[in-house]
């Protein structure tokens, strides 16, 4: 009996043996030619999405690279073109406001954005949910509508000029929810063995979160800022109302009317009638472009430098 | 299977007199401690005394309690939503969960070794080092450079990396990680040192490294330390705890003795087949 089962057993696996090196040539054949198939869907998805980009990309060198290539550009205020002088100036000015503008937003949202974020992170608190569905709501909110209710409650119903802090005040709202995500996410990242480490030294929780958790970190921190720094560089719609944008010379204090890019772009494309206005504006929008991919170049190196301290 | 305990490199064990480490002084005492996690019990019934300046070794398979037992000597379950801690521990004279004493302070007493080294990346060796120093508030420098350069030669890594102590933790292999980590505990100059299995990520020549640090740091401090590795209990360990998950998942304490007792002589079947490799 138990000889008939061994001929047996040798008899199955040899044929399972015959039947796998079959079937695995077969399947090695097909899986060739889905893999080849499915490459070329790949690269043809790749070519789709990367043609518009290049084309806008090229598009906007083309017309803008002589704009910013000048000195002028950044030396020269912005002006009116008349009869007499067709220039439309530089953007001086709006470069100034913009930066203003930025630096403003940052003091302002970055404290609270991180304090914020590490609250979501650690708190267990009913509350703290509560705010990370208000915040991942604001992300995705339309940025007009930081610019309306500024526009609303500063503006209209507190009686503020226009002015830098109140478009700092629009673009800190809309930083606000990316900080502190990112921190959150970052927070949560940190090995927990860490703050237990810490605790276990007898370090107090507070100490812990704030030398050993806040520290690790802190680079994801960083990027999440730069990021929302570059999504807010580049944003009209929540400062339109609210900085005032006199037309020549430039502004840069809290309460000082200011200027930015983006607002020009704005104006100049609806309300310019002469070429170098709408070239100038081309210029702008490079510039633009060249700040926001250098800020998420910036992000992405910091990212990087974090992975490698986690290991 | 086989017949031999893992204490058989033990020779001779039943011609010797086994002296009880409890019969000396004692450093932590823990009377009918049990934990819960959301009303389920993880561990319950424990009761035995850690003598001081000797090494006690928690031992038992997987889900025996182990290291939640060990982490609520030191109340590090303090953060965990919806764990109590139930049952008397003490140190020394006082009382850890109800004595009043700050939990900072309790801490800075009982220090921890975790079971991945886990030095803070942020910092650097030195840094490392004296921070629980510095977290409880010491700022004197020519204090902070003493307890780094004798911590570090207690750990038996200041040959090693006295002339790099800037550099970052990630620097080192995983066992020098770890003796930082030990050194660490030890600049606060805890009373008891916890150890969570403190080797499971070391290769064997830097466990031996720990090992026979453990040996030479018995004179200045008790040691706990939970390990999966009986070989390893057998071997540094003066007193051992064998620990067992009971019919309601809960871990319950099945044999308390001398290791060597305890590896050549068990009370209890449980204890034997354990030890004899006959389950976990």
């Amino acid at each position: 009996m138990t000889e008939t089962m061994e001929k047996d057993s040798a008899q199955i696996r040899a044929e399972v043996r015959e039947h796998l090196r079959e079937r695995a040539d077969k399947t090695v054949r097909r899986r060739m030619a889905t893999s080849t198939v499915m490459s070329g869907v790949c690269w043809a998805a790749i070519v789709v999405a990367a043609v518009p980009l290049v084309a806008l990309l090229f598009e906007l060198f083309h017309l803008g690279w002589s704009s910013i290539s000048s000195w002028s550009f950044y030396s020269t205020y912005s002006q009116q073109p008349s009869g007499n002088n067709l220039s439309a100036g530089g953007a001086m000015g709006q470069i100034i406001g913009s930066v203003a503008l930025v630096v403003y937003a940052v003091i302002i949202s970055v404290p609270i954005g991180v304090t914020m974020g590490v609250f979501l992170a650690e708190s267990q608190a009913r509350a703290a949910n509560w705010l990370r569905i208000v915040a991942q709501t604001m992300v995705s909110a339309p940025s007009v509508l930081m610019g309306l209710f500024i526009f609303k409650l500063i503006l209209l119903q507190f009686g503020w000029q226009p002015s830098a802090l109140a478009g700092s005040l629009a673009l800190s709202i809309l930083m606000l929810p990316v900080i502190a995500i990112a921190t959150e996410i970052a927070v949560r990242s940190v090995n927990p063995s860490l703050r237990e480490a810490g605790l276990a030294l007898g370090a107090r929780p507070s100490t812990t979160s704030l030398r050993i958790v806040l520290p690790a970190a802190l680079s994801g921190i960083v990027t999440g800022s730069i990021l929302a720094v570059s999504r807010a560089v580049g944003e009209t719609a929540p400062i339109l109302f609210v900085i005032g944008g006199i037309s020549s010379g430039f502004g840069w204090k809290p309460f000082d009317q200011v200027n930015a890019l983006p607002v020009l772009i704005y104006l100049n494309v609806k309300q310019g009638s002469y070429p170098s206005q709408i070239s100038q504006a081309w210029g702008m929008a490079l510039l633009l472009v060249i700040v926001v991919f250098v800020l998420s170049l910036f992000a992405r190196i910091w990212a990087n430098r974090n992975q490698k301290e986690q290991r | 299977m086989t017949e031999s305990s893992p204490i058989s490199l033990i020779q001779g064990v039943e011609d010797q007199q086994i002296e009880d480490p409890r019969n000396g002084p004692i450093a932590m005492s823990l009377s009918d401690v049990a934990v819960s996690f959301n009303g389920r019990t993880a561990v319950r019934d424990i009761n035995f005394l850690v003598p001081k300046n000797k090494v006690t070794a928690l031992i038992g398979p997987s889900g025996s309690g182990k290291t939640t037992l060990l982490r609520s000597l030191n109340r590090l379950h303090d953060l965990t939503k919806g764990a109590k801690v139930t049952g008397k521990i003490l140190l020394g004279d006082t009382d850890v969960y109800n004595g009043g004493i700050p939990t900072t302070v309790l801490r800075s007493r009982i220090g921890m070794v975790f079971q991945r080294p886990n030095p803070f990346p942020t910092m650097s060796l030195y840094d490392n080092v004296v921070s629980g120093l510095r977290f409880n508030g010491v700022k004197k420098k020519s204090i902070l450079d003493a307890a780094c350069e004798e911590s570090l030669k207690a750990a038996a890594l200041w040959d090693e990396i006295k002339d790099r102590l800037k550099a970052h933790g990630s620097t080192l292999s995983g066992g020098q990680q770890q003796r930082l980590c030990i050194a660490r505990a030890l600049a606060v100059e805890p009373e008891v040192l916890l150890m969570d299995e403190p080797t499971s990520a070391l290769d064997p020549i830097s466990t031996h490294a720990i090992e026979e640090l453990m040996g030479e740091l018995k004179d200045r401090v008790t040691i706990v330390i939970v390990t999966h590795n009986m070989q390893q209990a057998a071997r540094v360990s003066d007193l051992t705890a064998f620990l067992l998950m009971g019919e309601d998942r809960a871990g319950e304490q099945i044999e308390v003795a001398p290791t060597l007792k305890l590896f050549s002589e068990p009370d209890d079947q449980r204890t034997l087949d354990y030890i004899q490799g006959r389950f976990g």
